[in-house]
């Protein structure tokens, strides 16, 4: 199965330093797994936990939520709240049993498409071990 | 000690005050060991007014679900107070609407009453099945005293608690404009045996204990609607677009709002227990929020609910916050 297996990965990134890194990535040319799905947010303070919680449902095996480094935000403060938010989130998930793999942050600047590539790499395996995710996923209705 | 002829003075000139709506306190219920809200305007109301074990409603609900009518065009918006009588945990709950700007302190008139710990309706009902006709309880040394028809009973504290107090470390009203009586001396040490077991267990347990009691919720929303922080004028549950989260009553969407649910409530919830008190399924959503509680108080170094002054925890941050989870 592990051999096979296409996880399914969300990832919200910033518009300024994940976003920016993320194609710095690939006009270099990198080579990293394509089982990411990138959404562009302008701040990684705009995510909302539902977003989280609402990909997990919707068919996302794991979600990555990535911003700039700590002082480096564009509006200032917005990685600080979402740092805060996102690591009782974490616990959060992890309380009520979904697998702590499945959900990531990282902070990969503009100039970091080397570490976008790791990152990529890092979350994949882990959502890999992590396994399709069943525990809460919505069913499809067949109207 | 509960001074009730203090409570009934203070009660009638409060009521008595120009700038004084109304004032929210408890009553006795029409049954057994129940308790009912009292909206008093009249100082002859005075003498329906209790405080005893049986107060476990908090009633700082009421501050925001008094319906705000508009205002007639020409007349003046009625600027009078609101007096509510809180024990320690409703106190929080009035700080944190304060902190986050819900109420504003003009509009509140807070009467502390400090408190010994309240009765689990349940246990007691329990204990005393099938009386029917109004029970009076008394606060003793260490023992409630519960004056049943056939004559008075003694039961050890231990044994009727609610599982809210058991461990309370805010018995005295953290803020009040008039203490009733002396503050009593706090009891609780923070420590959460239930959300250490469920931390005990591995992750595949964790989900069937949760998974068992998701899917025996029927999303009646009486823990929002009881929760004194949970007063959104536009809550993300009824909003339809974007609808976050689908009315079908399945494991997909309950669990889904369980989360919700606890996740606006971090940094937040005051531990006052009204969510589980008033579940009718049973769901053990204090051992929910406390996990959240637990961890915003060790590795946030932040309690809501204390300093009107403070701000929000989500709202702000410190630069050295934990990022240990940060890949």
């Amino acid at each position: 199965m592990s051999e096979q297996y296409d996880p399914n990965i969300v990832a919200f990134l910033c518009n300024w330093c994940s976003y920016a890194g993320a194609d710095l990535a690939g006009t270099s040319r990198t080579h990293y797994p394509a089982n990411i799905n990138i959404i562009r947010v302008m701040c990684s303070g705009r995510v909302n936990p539902l977003f989280i919680i609402n990909a997990l449902q919707q068919g996302a095996d794991g979600v990555l939520v990535s911003g700039c480094h700590p002082g480096d935000c564009h509006y200032m403060e917005g990685n600080f709240y979402a740092r805060r938010r996102f690591g009782l989130m974490k616990e959060l998930l992890e309380y009520v049993g979904v697998d702590p793999k499945r959900f990531n942050m990282s902070w990969v600047s503009a100039s970091e498409g080397s570490k976008w590539k790791d990152v990529v790499e890092d979350v994949v395996e882990k959502a890999k071990e992590a396994g399709p995710f069943e525990q809460f996923r919505r069913n499809k209705i067949n109207w | 000690m509960v001074d009730l002829e203090k409570l009934k003075n203070v009660a009638k000139d409060t009521v008595s005050r120009e700038d004084v709506k109304y004032l929210i306190g408890w009553r006795q219920g029409t049954y057994g060991f129940r308790v009912s809200p009292l909206f008093m305007t009249e100082p002859e109301d005075a003498d329906k007014l209790i405080f005893s074990p049986l107060c476990v409603n908090n009633l700082a609900t009421y501050l925001t679900l008094a319906e705000k009518l508009p205002v007639p065009r020409g007349a003046e918006p009625d600027t009078r107070k609101v007096a509510l009588m809180v024990k320690g945990c409703d106190s929080r709950a009035v700080v944190q609407q304060l902190i986050e700007k819900g109420i504003e302190r003009e509009s509140v008139l807070v009467i502390g009453c400090p408190c010994q710990g309240v009765l689990d309706l349940e246990k007691v009902e329990e204990k005393f099945p099938g009386i029917h006709s109004p029970v009076d309880v008394q606060w003793g040394d260490d023992k409630f005293i519960i004056n049943l028809p056939d004559g008075p009973q003694e039961v050890p504290r231990e044994e009727l608690l609610a599982k809210k107090c058991l461990n309370c470390r805010y018995p005295n009203p953290v803020m009040s404009d008039v203490m009733l009586w002396e503050e009593v001396e706090a009891w609780g040490n923070g420590e959460y045996a239930d959300v250490k077991e469920l931390e005990e267990k591995d992750s595949q347990a964790r989900w069937s204990f949760w998974q068992d009691k998701f899917e025996s919720c029927i999303r009646c929303y009486a823990c929002r609607n009881a929760c004194p922080m949970c007063y959104c004028e536009d809550c993300v549950l009824d909003r339809l677009n974007p609808q976050w989260i689908y009315r079908s009553n399945n494991i997909s969407e309950n669990t889904v709002f369980h989360l919700a649910r606890a996740f606006h409530l971090v940094g937040r919830c005051i531990e006052c227990g009204e969510c589980e008190r008033v579940c009718p399924m049973g769901l053990p959503l204090m051992t929910l929020n406390r996990k959240l509680v637990k961890e915003v108080r060790d590795k946030y170094d932040f309690e809501p609910g204390l300093d009107p002054e403070s701000k929000p925890f989500q709202s702000s941050y410190r630069p050295d916050d934990q990022e240990d989870f940060i890949l």
